[in-house]
């Protein structure tokens, strides 16, 4: 039996489990969230080494749509449109998310595309086996673009302990995309004396089995740590926390030291380079803080460098919200490093700015 | 007996009853006063909150909440630049789930919100789950009647260090209240400026926050279509945080 029969056998054990009266609402009724969003945004790369245009502009239109139908059934979609100018034009459509949930009692069930982020890590993980691709210098993806898996998943709550089993495809409805293969995972998660941990395990068709660990902790008013381990061939380990001044600012730093497999290796990575390091660093003014006087503003400088070849980026963001439907954002980051041997030395532009203004309904 | 020693006991007995109150009955007040703005053990409502800069309306949020006993509040973010989000507080812990680092995100204390109306003001409403409470006075406030009590916060996911709290002596309603930090920094004041019956109890619907360090803001709370409901405990798990 193989290990997409071994998910799915639960999965509809559960549907038929889900008659059960005892489960529905006394009475059950419709709920709608809907969302759309328009951002316009212009870019300039200055010292660009490769050809091509130097300047591009991106319209792009992101609607949403959920519908509950009392504790039991939902479904929920999310897209995004493109239009890319850089040289020539380019028009897409993403489909980020759409999927039909059930609940039957302690148990969700899930089928469609979905994002899923099992790492811990702001900057890096090293369990996000389902995770899209996460991205150091971007990793709050903020234009939202970020696509999910197709994939079914049952998921069990009791108490502070949760089950998750997942079968993701490579690509039913969607390409294959290259390096992502069909993936069996299993996650168990747990609260414990103000220890927030997963134990996951997974296993890609034809490759080979991932076994990891992540947790996070708060430790006093302002204190977050959190860590992660995974083993892969290699282990690959992650350490980082946050810390939360009184005046609203949080600084989140981060270690992260994946080996250089075929799993973790970058785009561009020889695979002669060996183990990798990198660290993360972040100031910003928390999102979650309404500072007096700058409750519209949030402001966030990155800096990630890749320790073994002294490579790195600095990355600032600024956004500004006008009233409740409009905001304008400054993008920035900057690379450094020995270009074409390095990693962030091999980005062909001294630095890129993007400035935008995005409405929302 | 004469009518100089039945006035003179008279004082007594009232001083006796007030202090009896400080001695014992604080935190039974505080739990009374409660029921005003959570009467239900599990319920769910509608938050709308106007902040006005200079007396002219500047942004509107909407929350929904969701509340389960003292300890456990879901709030889904519905004003148009923050759907998506959601915040879930489990007693001393807190997580985020915002659209863009989809996941729940673990959050400290310190980064609750503050300003003029904080997630603390709409999550953190059962006060005697959060702040021991210590009888100070009784005075007037207003044309009311008013015991005045002092509550320091005991957990560390509390909104604020210490909060003076007017409640109505008829019914322990509250009417007026004083928010401070750590630092003592007075940093906000509140009215509760309407009640009204809400299926069978007496709700908090209209109360006013008063911005103490920015002094031309203030913010306005509207409660609405609060009502019981049987809420699953799952809803409170924070695997589930991404779902409405």
């Amino acid at each position: 039996m193989n290990a997409r029969v071994l998910i799915l056998v639960p999965l509809f054990c559960a549907v038929s489990l889900a008659d059960d009266p005892g489960c529905a609402p006394d009475s059950p009724t419709g709920e709608i969230r809907y969302a759309l969003s328009l951002t316009e945004e212009g870019s300039f790369a200055a010292g660009l080494r490769v050809p091509g245009a130097d300047t591009g502009n991106l319209l792009l239109l992101e609607p949403s749509f959920a519908y509950k139908y009392g504790d039991r059934w939902r479904f929920s979609t999310s897209l995004a449109g493109l239009a890319e100018t850089q040289g020539g034009t380019h028009e897409q459509v993403r489909v980020r998310e759409t999927y039909v949930g059930f609940t039957a009692g302690d148990l969700d069930l899930t089928v469609g595309k979905r994002i899923l982020r099992w790492g811990a890590g702001y900057a890096f993980t090293a369990t996000g086996i389902l995770d899209p691709p996460r991205v150091a210098t971007d990793p709050t993806d903020r234009l939202n673009l970020n696509e999910g898996r197709e994939l079914g998943e049952a998921d069990w709550i009791a108490g502070k302990q949760e089950i998750t089993i997942v079968w993701a495809s490579a690509g039913l409805v969607d390409q294959h995309q290259p390096g992502v293969r069909d993936t069996a995972a299993v996650r168990y998660g747990v609260m414990f004396d103000g220890f927030d941990t997963s134990v996951i395990v997974a296993h890609d068709g034809g490759g080979s089995t991932l076994a990891g660990a992540n947790f996070t902790r708060v430790i006093g008013d302002a204190v977050e740590i959190h860590g992660e381990l995974a083993w892969r061939q290699q282990a690959a380990v992650l350490l980082g926390g946050k810390y939360t001044l009184r005046s609203g600012f949080s600084a989140i730093a981060e270690f992260y030291t994946p080996p250089n497999t075929a799993y973790y290796r970058p785009i561009g990575m020889p695979a002669s380079a060996g183990r990798q390091h990198y660290g993360f660093l972040r100031l910003g003014k928390s999102p979650l803080r309404e500072l007096p006087g700058w409750k519209e503003w949030d402001v966030t400088v990155s800096f990630v460098s890749n320790l073994d070849d002294g490579s790195r980026i600095g990355v600032f963001d600024a956004g500004r919200r006008v009233k409740n439907h409009f905001r304008a954002y400054l993008h920035a980051q900057t690379p450094g490093g020995k270009p074409g041997r390095s990693e962030f030395g091999a980005i062909p532009y001294s630095a890129l700015v993007s400035i935008g203004v995005t409405v929302q309904m | 007996m004469s009518n100089r020693v039945l006035w003179l006991l008279a004082g007594c007995l009232s001083i006796a009853s007030a202090a009896s109150l400080s001695d014992a009955d604080a935190q039974a007040l505080l739990r009374q006063s409660d029921l005003r703005r959570n009467g239900w053990s599990s319920y769910v409502g509608r938050v709308k909150i106007t902040d006005y800069e200079s007396g002219k309306a500047d942004e509107e949020h909407l929350y929904q909440v969701s509340q389960k006993g003292p300890d456990k509040t879901h709030v889904e973010f519905l004003s148009p630049r923050e759907k998506g989000s959601f915040l879930l507080m489990l007693g001393d812990d807190m997580w985020v789930y915002l659209p863009d680092t989809s996941r729940p995100v673990r959050i400290t204390p310190l980064e609750r919100l503050t300003g003029d109306a904080s997630n603390g003001d709409v999550a953190r409403t059962n006060y005697a789950y959060d702040y021991d409470a210590t009888y100070l006075r009784r005075e007037k406030c207003g044309d009311t009647e008013c015991d005045v009590l002092e509550l320091t916060a005991k957990r560390k996911a509390s909104t604020y260090h210490k909060i003076v709290y007017w409640l109505r002596v008829a019914d322990a309603q509250p009417v007026k209240a004083e928010f401070y930090l750590t630092s003592g920094k007075h940093i906000k004041s509140a009215t509760f400026d309407e009640y009204r019956p809400v299926a069978g109890t007496t709700r908090l619907v209209r109360m006013t926050l008063y911005d103490q360090i920015r002094k031309q803001s203030h913010s306005v709370l509207e409660f609405s279509a609060f009502q019981p409901r049987e809420l699953p405990d799952k809803l409170f798990h924070q695997g589930r945080l991404d779902r409405f």
